[in-house]
């Protein structure tokens, strides 16, 4: 019995040791007068993850206080979302880095417990990363046209890396506009995708630019379309889904964008000053950098304007998942 | 020439050396401690190698998952507690050894397996990385299929006592891991509703549930157990020993390197199909399961085989097979660096000296795998009244690190309840594992095949491989058959004699 009784203090000791406190470095009178918390609704190790570390670095120089990156995944990205759309204690120094499963969540989840629009004030967009239509190097098909009228005869089939991700809902949006016969092929991240595209199984994608950009350089891939607004820089011969001009296409611009929220009580000094800082970083080089190795585009909207983006970003997939039929 | 001086000049500085020799002390530490993974480790040192210089920075990374790979046999083989979901399989025979007083020989096994499986992985992605892509290109949702039905079959050998008893378990452990959303259409199964449950039971919690709660409750239960009383906990390898196992470290180094080069198995399964290839394959098949060192062995030798082997879509295609390959692949592209094809034309020094690091570090693994075990193999002389209440610690703590999220401690204590059960019904836990990792990739894969030849069951065999692995699944179950039925043939003679 004095065993236990020995054991159960070294551990409730340890247990001490082990949570810690943390000491806060800035002052109190002006915001952060506390560290700042980013949260990154996914696991360690996505673009999401990657991305949002790399801010955290930076804005930790420009806010002289810490930022501290928090995984909170789950159900898409809707676990870490809701759990900032409920507030708190921090909810005044706490971040998080939403991406397209913000919106594409809201809109196949029936059952949300907040609004992804009004629950929130939106920061800044960080940056926006095209999605590219790909085909294998020895698909029949040289252009858009060609194979919206191959799948309007066939039956054809993309791959992606998992319901509700920014490649499927492409994808689905596609077969939408285009009323072609599209079968989405599931895997288990675009890891596991491309080799089906690669060897030939999946007739397209619609992946993240940096996953395919070196195998389109390589001639192992046909890009036959970007999904952004204007040509990237990366692929200049290649034309938007929006110039092709038919079969609907024209409303196809999409991007998977990343962005800073907070929860609505979030101050307005605080808003402000963030504001600032992520401008700045957004101007350094080590972020430029970082976002031309990602294949991405620097983001363009803030503030209202980017909560705008979010509400048309929305309402869009709401109409695509209803389409398609997706919806948990 | 040229190229020569080239890598020489590249590899051989001091921050090289240093970045594989703290990535592999990180790793080997961090796969350890429960709850932590190499994936999280890869993923939290990411930011502190944008510094760094790119082969420094890709093998602090390596080093890391390489490190992180061995060290989750550690607790598993000690204290019943898997550092990682890929040393599971470990533990089988690693925890019986450690409790018959060979927690050293147990480890020491671990870790020359593993070094040994990470040599032979290196050596497959250095000369036979394209080949093995080829293969892993041809590698379809139909081959797929077949791979895991050949893989699951292993659950017959693995169901050691009552067959009823193991599929029971594999069948409970495949219901289990139907839980979340349904790949194909995002609908939920068997949630009930709730969020927590809808990315899947997580594979830690299960884990740790499983195999450490019920000791620490049988321990309670009891209220005593014997304490084994050897000094640093036994003695080490013997050659002999390690001479007998090295056939299954070969073959289980290999079955890793396969399944390794495919992108999207994963370590876990590798070290499950190594292991029961092992024990269908040893005269001493009896003694799997309550303390084999060849088990330990071939488990380890499946699992670290796929780290080296992991590389090669990455590096040859630019594809990860996993989260840790995908991470690194973010590193190489921070460095403005596109791994595939192309990177072999224009940065072939850089390539060779990146192998040259990856070979040094399976050197690394070795030596700090000696030092971690004379310290780690200490935990197993601690009083268990002293331990346990530290290992539950850990455990609850390490359920709560996977997602940050008390529910998976609850799920966790659920698993533990269930662990018990399992123990006390003699029911094994091997085939549910199986179960549970084998049977999302078996559904997985049907549906994909169905999908991409639009519901033709043609697409089942549509080449040489998927018809390899259809002959050697109706091998597999046709040789358990047989077995089955001359062991009955033996009992029944038996019986007759003494009548």
């Amino acid at each position: 019995m004095k065993n236990i009784f020995t054991a159960t203090c070294i551990a409730a000791c340890s247990s001490a040791l082990a949570l810690g406190v943390t000491v806060s470095s800035a002052s109190a009178d002006e915001w952060p007068s506390n560290d700042v918390r980013l949260v990154v609704p996914y696991a360690p190790g996505g673009t999401t993850d990657v991305l949002s570390r790399r801010v955290a670095d930076l804005l930790q120089q420009e806010l002289d206080a810490n930022v501290i990156v928090e995984n909170r995944p789950g159900a898409g990205s809707t676990v870490g979302t809701g759990r900032l759309a409920r507030g708190g204690r921090d909810a005044d120094h706490t971040i998080l880095m939403a991406s397209p499963g913000h919106t594409i969540g809201a809109a196949i989840y029936p059952d949300l417990t907040y609004d992804p629009v009004d629950d929130f004030v939106f920061l800044q967009n960080m940056i926006d990363i095209p999605n590219v239509m790909v085909v294998p190097a020895d698909s029949p098909y040289e252009n858009v046209i060609d194979f919206v009228e191959a799948a309007k005869e066939d039956n054809m089939t993309f791959s992606h890396s998992g319901v509700g991700s920014s490649i499927h809902m492409s994808g689905e949006l596609f077969k939408t506009l285009t009323e072609t016969n599209l079968t989405a092929v599931p895997f288990a991240g675009s890891g596991a995708a491309l080799p089906a595209l690669l060897g030939g199984d999946v007739d397209v994608a619609f992946e993240n630019m940096p996953t395919v950009l070196s195998h389109i350089r390589s001639g192992d891939l046909r890009a036959l379309a970007v999904t952004s607004a204007e040509r990237s820089e990366y692929l200049p011969d290649v034309p938007t889904l929006s110039e092709i001009g038919e079969y609907n296409l024209d409303q196809f611009i999409t991007t998977a964008w990343f962005g800073l929220i907070a929860h609505s009580s979030f101050p307005e000094e605080a808003q402000s000053t963030m504001r600032e800082a992520l401008a700045n970083v957004m101007e350094r080089e080590e972020f430029l950098d970082f976002a031309e190795q990602l294949g991405a585009e620097p983001g363009q909207v803030a503030g209202e304007e980017f909560k705008q983006f979010i509400a048309d970003d929305l309402q869009r997939w709401e109409e695509v998942a209803q389409q398609a039929g997706i919806s948990q | 020439m040229e190229i020569f001086s080239e890598v020489i000049q590249l590899f051989f500085s001091v921050e090289n050396f240093l970045a594989i020799a703290v990535g592999v002390v990180i790793g080997v530490v961090v796969g350890s401690i429960p709850g932590l993974t190499a994936t999280m480790a890869v993923a939290l040192a990411l930011p502190f190698t944008f510094s760094m210089q790119p082969i420094a920075a890709i093998l602090l990374l390596v080093g890391i998952y390489k490190g992180g790979m061995y060290g989750g046999s550690i607790t598993a083989i000690l204290i019943r507690t898997p550092g990682s979901p890929a040393s599971a399989c470990t533990l089988l025979d690693g925890y019986p050894m450690a409790q018959q007083g060979h927690a050293k020989k147990a480890l020491k096994a671990a870790l020359y397996s593993s070094v040994i499986a990470d040599f032979i992985s290196n050596i497959a992605l250095i000369f036979f990385a394209a080949y093995l892509a080829k293969i892993a290109l041809n590698f379809g949702a139909p081959e797929f299929f077949w791979l895991i039905c050949f893989s699951l079959t292993i659950i017959i050998s693995l169901a050691s006592g009552s067959m009823i008893k193991g599929l029971m378990a594999a069948l409970l452990g495949i219901l289990l891991s139907m839980v979340g959303l349904d790949d194909v259409f995002g609908s939920q199964r068997l949630t009930f509703g709730s969020y927590n449950l809808m990315d899947s039971i997580s594979f830690i919690p299960l884990l740790i549930g499983l195999f450490a709660i019920p000791e620490i409750i049988e321990f309670y239960r009891k209220k005593a157990v014997p304490h084994i009383k050897a000094k640093a906990s036994g003695a080490g390898l013997a050659f002999s020993e390690l001479k007998r196992c090295m056939k299954s470290i070969v073959r289980g180094s290999l079955i890793g390197v396969v399944i390794g080069a495919i992108p999207g198995t994963g370590a876990t399964a590798a070290a499950f199909i190594s292991y029961s290839d092992a024990r269908r394959r040893s005269p001493n098949k009896a003694n799997f399961g309550k303390g084999e060192v060849e088990g330990v062995a071939a488990a380890e030798a499946g699992n670290n085989g796929v780290a080296g082997a992991t590389m090669i879509p990455l590096l040859s295609l630019g594809i990860p097979g996993d989260v840790i390959t995908a991470i690194i692949l973010g590193a190489f592209m921070v460095h403005g660096l596109t791994p595939g094809p192309l990177m072999f034309q224009e940065n072939l020094s850089l390539i060779y000296a990146l192998f040259m690091g990856i070979m040094l570090s399976s050197v690394i693994l070795l030596v700090v795998g000696n030092v971690a075990i004379k310290y780690f193999s200490l935990i197993a002389d601690i009083p268990k009244p002293v331990l346990f209440p530290i290992v539950l610690m850990f455990c609850v703590y390490g359920a709560y690190a996977v997602n940050n999220d008390t529910f998976d401690v609850g799920l966790m204590l659920a698993f533990g309840v269930l662990g018990y059960i399992f123990n006390r019904a003699a029911i094994p836990a091997a085939p549910f594992l199986i179960g549970f990792i084998l049977g999302p990739m078996f559904e997985d894969n049907l549906r994909r095949s169905l999908l991409i030849g639009s519901n033709d069951l043609s697409i089942f065999v549509r080449g040489p491989i998927t018809w390899f692995f259809i002959a050697l699944t109706v091998g597999s179950i046709a040789l358990a058959f047989y077995r089955f039925l001359e062991e009955r043939r033996k009992t029944q003679d038996k019986a007759s004699k003494t009548s």
